[in-house]
């Protein structure tokens, strides 16, 4: 055989291998349905509310002592995150030095400032307690309340004292709270 | 809605990294004088086929690849996200680029010179997109005094057209240099960088927590993404953009090539010395400042009752501040380094004279460097080359590419020479012919040209 001849074979040969390589690029299985099933749970810490409370918050004009004080924050809570929210977890950092059990309860209101929702169970802060910590989840199925609130409205309540005494200016004792939301995000139908 | 077009034109179209391993100096392709304008060329003249001289698509993400996460394996595809997130690197970038010659000529002009020309369409997109915005988005933010910063959070998206016109010459046997002098024309700009900032919770003194937006400086610069409401977003309006309506700007590419020693061959190019001047439907965002927040001090206070939110959003309004600009700005083109070294043997043999060709050899191989220069962006890739000329009608070229996507990247590049007629087909990545999916990045060019060969 012409040596040549076999030559431009083995060449031509080469090329359609090159040729065959190129042109049966292929793919192994895929699911891109798989992404129906894809979900990311990813949780943000923010940090949220605090106060030091002392005796005159508690003292009226005229220095007698009060069962109660109340404050309230005025929310705008885009509804973007709606639907992916799955749970809400407050954290109350409270510290008591008064000789007096207090009660905080927090509401929340629609637009017409009627009460929608209250968080449970309501926080008990002993007497002279020191460091406590309360967490507070809102269940998934009470989420949506949060996005129909407007106002976020707080109520300190002075529990009676055991010996029937009052509170005066002279008492130098406080109560502070601090406090942070988890929120915990479920991102589906990506 | 103009805008809605662009905006998802942006999101579909990303690209940038231009490494073109085996194409450069593969041939005498018509097409190796955009890469190295000092590139020897062995043509009288030559013409592309319009529309159709060189199509150019490349694309890659150095993070994961779609089989990574989408492998019909039976492996729960949340437990493949969370594989993906932790493997991802410091900073990981994505990146397209597709160029189309519209039309392409060139001529000699004389034994020495070669004169080049023409018109393209390319588009480019580029994210880089560090760690520390995956881990915020994928887990949150709960791991307390970690810094979750946008320092290397950069991106850049641009479709613009090029006229271009070159001219190779040879100055001695051992030298040949070129030149090209390019018009951008700009249809639309987006790019963000040297972006600096970071987002973090620390333990608070007051508060549980303190959170921190710790001297944030991000701009995102924009031109011809929001249109003028007098004008409509059309085919004309891309036509008229591309042609030199657009922003404009002009750019340089020099190369040569050295012949070192009779088989030794040195190539090296500078391309894109250049800028754009963006000053048509300019916007540009800024957001900078400092910002901490303990939270809402609440102080039961009946008889002073206080705003909360709207307090706290003004002093955050205060304190970082969101500007909208309107002025035109320059950029520099990114800049493109080619440079390479090779070897050829094996002459070649003519089987109609049965002579050897004491001038011309079969095999070529060679070691090319690729390199991007940019603000946004720099890339380096290695590449080991073998070319091989199979017929007098038939050129090869393998190539072994190292890049931030791979460290195995073998190309492959097909060009005949029938007549007049001469077409060329290169590919990247082909290891991962075997499952597409599972390559991180491919790119391909091919094209037609009609061109007549000088008789050695």
């Amino acid at each position: 055989m012409n040596i040549n001849l076999v030559f431009k074979i083995k060449k031509y040969l080469i090329v359609a291998l090159l040729v065959a390589i190129v042109i049966q690029g292929c793919t192994k299985d895929v699911d891109f349905k798989q992404l129906d099933d894809a979900s990311i749970h990813t949780t943000y810490l923010l940090t949220l509310l605090y106060t030091n409370l002392t005796v005159v918050n508690f003292l009226d004009e005229f220095n007698n002592e009060i069962n109660f004080t109340q404050d309230v924050i005025q929310v705008q809570i885009s509804d973007e995150s709606r639907g992916y929210l799955e749970k809400i977890e407050f954290t109350v950092v409270t510290e008591n030095t008064f000789d007096r059990n207090f009660i905080l309860n927090t509401t929340f209101y629609d637009e017409f400032s009627q009460p929608i929702y209250q968080v449970t169970p309501e926080i008990n802060i002993a007497e002279n307690s020191g460091e406590l910590t309360t967490i507070i989840e809102i269940p998934e199925e009470d989420i949506h309340v949060i996005y129909d609130a407007k106002y976020f409205g707080f109520t300190m309540i002075l529990l009676p004292s055991a010996d029937g005494s009052s509170l005066n200016l002279s008492d130098t004792s406080t109560l502070t709270i601090k406090s942070s939301v988890k929120l915990y995000f479920n991102y589906r139908d990506l | 809605m103009r805008k809605l077009v662009l905006l998802s034109f942006l999101i579909y179209a990303f690209g940038y990294s231009q490494n073109k391993q085996v194409l450069y100096d593969f041939s005498n392709l018509p097409q190796t004088l955009l890469l190295n304008p000092g590139a020897e060329v062995s043509h009288k003249f030559h013409v592309g086929l319009p529309l159709f001289s060189q199509l150019s698509v490349q694309a890659g993400f150095t993070g994961f690849s779609a089989y990574d996460i989408f492998a019909d394996d039976g492996i729960d595809i949340n437990n493949k996200i969370r594989d993906a997130v932790n493997n991802y690197g410091t900073t990981e970038f994505m990146a397209v680029n597709q160029q189309l010659e519209i039309v392409s000529a060139g001529f000699r002009l004389n034994e020495t010179n070669y004169l080049s020309f023409g018109y393209y369409q390319e588009f480019d997109f580029l994210a880089k997109i560090p760690r520390d915005i995956v881990d915020l988005f994928y887990e949150g933010n709960t791991d307390i005094n970690r810094r979750y910063s946008i320092n290397k959070l950069a991106s850049r998206a641009e479709l613009f057209g090029v006229l271009h016109v070159g001219l190779s010459k040879r100055v001695n046997s051992k030298w040949q240099v070129g030149g090209r002098f390019k018009i951008y024309s700009s249809v639309f700009n987006v790019n963000s960088k040297l972006n600096s900032g970071s987002f973090f919770t620390e333990q608070g003194s007051n508060n549980s927590y303190n959170q921190h937006l710790d001297n944030v400086n991000f701009l995102m610069q924009t031109s011809g993404v929001f249109i003028d409401n007098g004008e409509d977003v059309d085919a004309s309006y891309f036509k008229s953009k591309l042609l030199f309506g657009g922003n404009l700007g002009i750019g340089l590419d020099i190369g040569f090539t050295h012949q070192l020693k009779k088989q030794w061959i040195v190539t090296g190019s500078i391309l894109d010395i250049g800028f754009v001047n963006y000053s048509k439907n300019v916007e540009s965002y800024k957001v900078s400042g400092d910002y901490e927040v303990e939270g809402f001090q609440l102080n039961f206070d009946p008889d002073n009752p206080e705003d909360y939110w709207n307090d706290l959003k003004a002093e955050f309004d205060n304190s970082i501040v969101s500007d909208t600009l309107y002025k035109s700005y320059v950029l520099l083109r990114p800049v493109k380094l080619n440079g390479s070294i090779s070897y050829s043997f094996g002459q070649s043999y003519n089987d109609c004279r049965f002579l050897i060709n004491p001038n011309t050899y079969i095999n070529k191989i060679g070691f090319h460097l690729y390199s991007t220069v940019g603000a946004v962006h720099s890339y380096l890739a290695a590449t080991l080359f073998y070319e091989r000329r199979l017929s007098k009608y038939l050129q090869t070229k393998i190539t072994y590419t190292a890049d931030p996507y791979s460290n195995s990247n073998v190309g492959l590049g097909i060009a005949t020479q029938l007549g007049i007629f001469n077409a060329y087909f290169m590919a990247d990545n082909l290891l991962s012919l075997n499952n597409l999916y599972n390559a991180k990045s491919a790119s391909f060019q091919l094209g037609i040209n009609f061109s007549i060969q000088t008789k050695n």
